[in-house]
């Protein structure tokens, strides 16, 4: 009886390290999901009562901190519901066209109108438009428009934080039977691990990689929300969110990745303007260079580091459809 | 008064001949392409439990097949761009041909039998524009080339035999890099949905509305009435526009209404469609994710799962599902049952033989 307890130690002890999926889930992500909403709901009610881009501003960048922090996953929920709350990339001025022809004609004025105008009039990438653009008077059309974008994107938020409770409680019983979503615990830490590679893409391919352009011809027009400024804390904060999201899941330290997540935000430190509109200048254009290089060495150093550790690999289907 | 050659195709089509032979290869209810453990490719037999049948070694990564209205015998292409297609011999085990595509020609991983297994015909496109062509094989003479006639579009993809004994085919509108998979027309893509006669001579041609030419079709199934489901992927910004629609030779094309959420969940790209009686299932190994439609659009079945790709009816309203980790499901009403795990990925399509 007594060598039980010891047996059953020693066993533990021999297992190997297990990636700690529930961990993400509620130290990073369910929290994340949680303050977004909470963050649109916030924006919402001083949108309802200051137009003022000065009453704005806090609870706005507030709302994109939030976002960025979970807006990188696209799995459960997230698939069908990213899109409608940051509508970008936007390679046609959908939300500038769609916002020309809201303020001509008769524009949403409640959340369920914004909701029914299509993605491009919705969320925090309209009230970029809308925030940012040359002709916002706060006591005009464009004022009420964004109370209902921000209604709108506060009901959005909240949907996705409760479909993520009930979506992390399928992912933390992987390997239950009935479950095919999660077949082992494996694949729920399998699909984390591929939304923080996901994401260290999106923000050199993307959010870097757009303004960017082609070599010899930068696009800074093409950048995340530039007009209310938030090209580069968008960089910052989901590069925090990624990194918290790294250790949580890793089963030890992760040292390279961690080193590579600090030169990366150097480099994104040294960026002269936040709203990277100055690409077009030389010295501008190699910083920005640099810092995309960075975040793909990060990925490097996750792919070398974590999935290992993982024991986990990409998909094969997902990667090049057919 | 019915040729023989139309009565044993409709016989075929209906499905009421035995799959003699197959039972020699261990009977398989299904063909699949994998990769398997150590990076090489084969083909495997599964059959109706889940269980391995055969392993056929595969040159490069497969794509799909088409098995022989009459024979025991099946077809297996090359993903695109295509060098090489196999007959494999169920009764033997052994391959039975290796098909080329002739200088110039790419064959584009999808084929069908006509004129009850006689006329062998192969999804294919010039290397140097993708005009697509249908490539002709005397399937009963040792599968010699016999020519190849215009399959209606640019970069044609899957094509199939309706139970009338013609075919569908989907000319997914993308032009494509002589050497690679690179897209080159993407702003000017005009995919369109073209029918053949069984000699493999076009009919008709069908074409999507002005907002739907970026969403390129690229795999079919045929519904109990006829009417032919045709699957996409968007290669447009922004949300995608339905990716399923329904048609008939002599009408349009029908988008599916099936929640507007559906399209974007599905990452704007459907890899696989089959049709078990009058549902349809998709899948989406890019949104991670398969559903089982009606006809109406009403969605039946809504299953997340990482790399789901490969479709196949499996009994009445049901479906086998195959993803990249190696399981294989088989999702009806009910909770989805895993039939079985096997060490290798499974590639995009399942072909029905049994």
């Amino acid at each position: 009886m007594r060598s039980l307890p010891f047996a059953l130690a020693l066993l533990l002890a021999a297992a190997p390290a297990r990636a700690d999926t529930a961990r993400a889930l509620d130290a990073v992500l369910l929290p994340g999901f949680e303050r977004f909403a909470g963050a649109t709901a916030a924006l919402a009610r001083a949108a309802a009562a200051d137009c003022t881009p000065e009453a704005l501003r806090a609870p706005y960048d507030a709302a994109w901190d939030a976002w960025v922090r979970v807006g990188f996953v696209g799995i459960g929920p997230s698939a069908g519901a990213n899109l409608s709350i940051a509508f970008w990339p936007d390679a046609r001025g959908a939300t500038q066209k769609a916002l020309r022809e809201a303020l001509a004609g008769d524009p949403p004025a409640t959340a369920d109108e914004v909701a029914r105008s299509g993605a491009a009039l919705r969320g925090l990438t309209a009230l970029d438009a809308i925030l940012g653009g040359d002709g916002y008077r706060p006591e005009g059309p464009e004022c009420r428009l964004a109370a209902a974008v921000a209604a709108d994107l506060a009901a959005q938020a909240e949907a996705l934080a409760a479909a993520w409770t009930g979506h992390a409680a399928l992912m933390k019983a992987a390997g239950e039977p009935g479950n095919a979503t999660y077949l082992t615990p494996a694949e729920a830490t399998s699909a984390l691990y591929t939304q923080l590679l996901a994401g260290l893409e999106f923000a050199a391919d993307q959010r870097l990689g757009r303004p960017l352009g082609e070599a010899g011809r930068a696009r800074p027009a093409r950048a995340e929300a530039w007009r209310t400024g938030r090209p580069v804390p968008n960089l910052m904060a989901e590069l925090a969110a990624l990194q918290e999201l790294a250790l949580a899941l890793a089963p030890g330290p992760l040292p390279r990745s961690d080193a590579a997540f600090a030169e990366a935000r150097t480099a994104l430190a040294a960026l002269s303007d936040p709203t990277l509109q100055d690409l077009e200048d030389p010295q501008a254009r190699l910083r920005a260079e640099a810092a995309q290089q960075r975040i793909r060495a990060v990925r490097d150093a996750l792919t070398a580091e974590l999935g290992p550790a993982l024991g986990v690999t990409a998909g094969f289907n997902a990667l090049d459809g057919d | 008064m019915p040729t023989r050659r139309a009565f044993l195709a409709t016989l075929a089509a209906t499905g009421s001949l035995p799959a003699l032979g197959w039972a020699d290869a261990g009977s398989p209810a299904w063909l699949s392409c994998a990769r398997e453990a150590d990076g090489g490719f084969a083909l495997f037999g599964l059959r109706a439990d889940g269980a391995l049948a055969f392993r056929q070694p595969l040159p490069t990564r497969g794509h799909a097949g088409a098995r022989h209205p009459l024979r025991p015998e099946a077809v297996i292409f090359a993903r695109r761009p295509g060098a090489w297609a196999l007959v494999l011999d169920a009764a033997t085990g052994a391959v039975a041909a290796r098909l080329a595509p002739p200088a110039g020609h790419q064959f584009n991983g999808h084929g069908a039998f006509l004129q009850g297994g006689a006329l062998l015909v192969t999804s294919e496109q010039l290397a140097e524009t993708s005009e697509g062509r249908l490539g002709l094989w005397a399937a009963d003479e040792g599968y010699q080339r016999i020519g190849d006639l215009p399959s209606g579009g640019i970069g044609p993809h899957e094509i199939r035999a309706l139970a009338d004994g013609t075919l569908v085919i989907a000319n997914g509108g993308i032009a494509t890099d002589p050497t690679d998979r690179t897209k080159l027309n993407i702003p000017d893509m005009r995919p369109n949905l073209a029918f053949a006669d069984a000699e493999g001579r076009l009919r008709a041609v069908l074409e999507p509305a002005p907002e739907a030419r970026q969403a390129s079709i690229r795999h079919l199934a045929e519904l109990p009435d006829g009417r032919i489901a045709a699957a996409m992927q968007w290669e447009g910004e922004g949300p995608p526009p339905p990716l399923l629609a329904l048609a008939r030779p002599d009408g349009g094309l029908a988008p599916v209404a099936a929640p507007e959420a559906l399209w974007p969940a599905l990452q704007g790209y459907i890899g696989s469609v089959a049709a078990a009686g009058d549902r349809i299932a998709i899948s989406s190994p890019r949104g991670g994710r398969m559903a089982a439609l009606a006809t109406d659009g009403r969605l039946l079945v809504d299953l997340a799962r990482a790399d789901a790709c490969g479709l196949a009816a499996a009994g009445a309203g049901a479906f086998l599902v195959t993803d990249g980790s190696g399981a294989l499901f088989r999702v009806g009403d009910g909770p989805p049952l895993l039939l079985a795990r096997h060490p290798c990925a499974w590639d995009n399509h399942v072909v029905p033989v049994g």
